[in-house]
């Protein structure tokens, strides 16, 4: 009888609880609207610091556009400690989240304690609190690790404001200079000059390192140079032409494009032993390699079929794929750093544009919407494309957030910008 | 009498299991726009799915009614009677099926209204927390969250419960700030009691991530 009742309570319950369901598939195009306090400081401390510190992490917070400010100007209060802090004088500008904080002196040394504090105000509650010490010259340093946790807790992705990124400056029609700076475009240092063309630099993953082709020598020549010493030396004689050069993620290989006798495949070059072993063996081209995020593939771009097109092979089995069939251009691949999907250069009609393609699905998605995009790189939190383009015949580097909200450029420079590379994370 | 009360039990049971089975799956998806979608409670489908007899109804009068047209035509004295007892049963069959016919029609125009003032408001509430739910960027994976909302008549936000939160830290937050971001929805109020009652009172939101890269 006890199974009856409680099959017959099953009913009812499922009956009573059948309740309406409503989908939310689709999001809002607004940006949040963060408000950065001017920092409170401690006596003998310049008013100013204060300001500053809170300007240097919004310009970060905003540097890809993926949030809006309060302006100074409009702000009702300036609070510094919690027990100042009220979430209605927020939650009438439309603020979603408030940044407040103080700069207290520690020694004489100009060693400082910045301490900082992030409000939701919507759902009124503090979510990040934390403390840093720091050199009073380094105050650029401290913004950039304050802005990456801010930036952590909001977006739940890891903060990139002190990655860094290579690119190759054509300054005029016969100088080129392989250069680096911070991903604000700060600090730019140039690690080379030459009269002949610079191309495909790639970051080492421990940063210290980048890995390019100069035609220094009259043929493509792979270097590595080391960011600390500025020394370069040649990946030497490997083939006729030699490019393309890519670092595995464990940083113990290259894979790179050697030509012998005029037909480009993909090998792997051990470092450590300086010996190189083939993957590839197509009378086709096959070039511009690239690693999976768990080193067990390479993307790289063929024409075997009549076009160029976007394969990967394992690097034991050597099994090979075709990932792309949309089109007659698909080149330049590279994964996420999930692995899961993959990014390219995508030709239509004659435009060509940054592309995304999920490697479970079969259709590509087209991210840019200006005509002559190249070399695109990713932010090592999988959030940020930056990319050549061109406007005119001057080169710049252009960039997209992946939800497609923001678009931007960067700092114009001196001369056409290409090839851009974005550092990894420093603490990979 | 074991066995009658056994015999009586299994039957009793089957008829509960296909009950069961029944309305778990009668609990259609109903579409509102191309991607969205809005689930029927139980209680609308159970009166929808009554079957309206209009159709068939409408054929006996029609054949009722040439049936009483050829008897006049041939006017025959012996079938006066017969014709008299057929048109009192014609009339009565008539009465029968138009009272059914009409409450058969007040039931459905009563259900189709309701069905389009669910939809209304469940559009109206969908278009709302769109407008301030701020998805997280680069959502790779495909995420689903659920909460429950318990609103008053008047529209306004009783208390809301993330019910079953998604494998995804920052989806979940995002979806608590959106729902802290919003304490009304005004145009409930203006619901009929008995659509309130049954789908607004308590209802869920199902926030979704596709997990396409844009």
């Amino acid at each position: 009888m006890k199974r009856f009742f409680l099959i017959l309570i099953l009913i009812i319950s499922n009956n009573i609880f059948s309740i309406l369901e409503i989908e939310i598939i689709k999001g809002s195009d607004n940006l949040s609207k963060i408000a950065f306090v001017p920092f409170a400081v401690n006596e003998g401390l310049e008013l100013s610091q204060g300001e500053n510190l809170a300007k240097l992490i919004e310009s970060n917070m905003l540097l890809f556009g993926e949030f809006e400010n309060l302006d100074k100007a409009e702000m009702l209060a300036f609070p510094s400690l919690e027990e100042d802090f009220f979430y209605r004088d927020w939650k009438i500008q439309g603020v979603d989240f408030s940044v407040i904080g103080k700069i207290n002196s520690v020694n004489i040394l100009g060693n400082l304690n910045i301490s900082y504090t992030l409000f939701n105000i919507n759902r009124r509650i503090k979510v990040l609190e934390g403390e840093i010490i720091g050199s009073e010259n380094n105050i650029d340093g401290i913004a950039k690790i304050i802005s990456n946790r801010i930036y952590e807790k909001i977006t739940g992705l890891k903060g990139i404001f002190d990655t860094k990124l290579a690119y190759v400056i054509n300054s005029d029609s016969d100088t080129y200079q392989m250069c680096i700076s911070d991903i604000d475009g700060k600090n730019e240092r140039i690690l080379f000059t030459s009269k002949s063309p610079i191309m495909s630099p790639d970051w080492s993953p421990d940063r210290k390192k980048i890995a390019y082709v100069s035609f220094e020598n009259g043929i493509a020549e792979i270097f590595i140079q080391d960011l600390k010493t500025g020394e370069r030396d040649s990946i030497q004689a490997l083939g006729m032409t030699n490019s393309a050069p890519v670092w595995s993620p464990n940083g113990k290989s290259l894979a790179l494009v050697v030509s012998f006798s005029g037909n480009p495949d993909i090998f792997l070059y051990s470092i450590a032993s300086k010996s190189l072993s083939r993957l590839t063996n197509h009378y086709a081209i096959d070039t511009e390699p690239s690693w999976s995020p768990d080193s067990k593939k390479i993307i790289f771009t063929s024409d075997r079929s009549g076009s160029p097109q976007l394969y990967e092979i394992n690097t034991s089995s050597k099994r090979q794929k075709r990932l792309t069939r949309d089109g007659t251009y698909n080149a330049r691949g590279r994964y996420f750093p999930d692995g899961k999907s993959i990014f390219f250069v995508h030709g239509n009609n004659g435009n060509f544009q940054i592309a995304t393609k999920k490697l479970s699905s079969r259709f590509i998605q087209t991210l840019t919407s200006t005509s002559l995009d190249e070399s695109p790189t990713i932010s090592p939190n999988g959030n940020v494309i930056i990319y050549a383009t061109k406007k005119g015949s001057k080169g710049y580097l252009g960039g997209i957030t992946l939800n497609g909200k923001s678009r931007f450029s960067l700092p114009v420079k001196n001369g056409s910008v290409r090839e851009p590379a974005w550092s990894p994370l420093v603490n990979k | 009498m074991n066995k009658i009360i056994t015999s009586f039990h299994t039957l009793l049971l089957l008829i509960i299991f296909f009950s069961l089975i029944f309305s778990i799956f009668s609990m259609p998806k109903l579409k509102v726009s191309k991607n969205e979608s809005i689930k029927i409670n139980f209680y609308e489908m159970s009166e929808l799915s009554k079957p309206s007899r209009k159709i068939v109804s409408n054929k006996k009068v029609t054949s009722i009614k040439k049936n009483k047209d050829s008897k006049d035509s041939k006017d025959s004295k012996d079938s006066k009677d017969s014709y008299t007892n057929s048109n009192n049963l014609s009339d009565l069959l008539n009465n029968s099926f138009l009272k059914k016919d009409i409450k058969n029609e007040i039931s459905k125009i009563r259900l189709t209204k309701e069905r389009k003032n669910i939809i209304k408001f469940s559009s109206i509430i969908q278009n709302k927390i769109s407008s301030i739910w701020i998805k997280p960027n680069s959502l790779s994976e495909t995420l689903s969250a659920k909460v429950l909302i318990r609103l008053a008549p008047s529209g306004e936000i009783l208390d809301f419960e993330l019910e079953e939160p998604s494998s995804n830290k920052s989806f979940n937050e995002s979806i608590l700030t959106a729902m802290s971001k919003i304490f009304f929805f005004e145009e409930i109020a203006g619901a009929d009691r008995k659509v309130f009652e049954t789908n607004f009172r308590n209802f869920k939101l199902v926030f979704k991530s596709s997990g396409e890269i844009r």
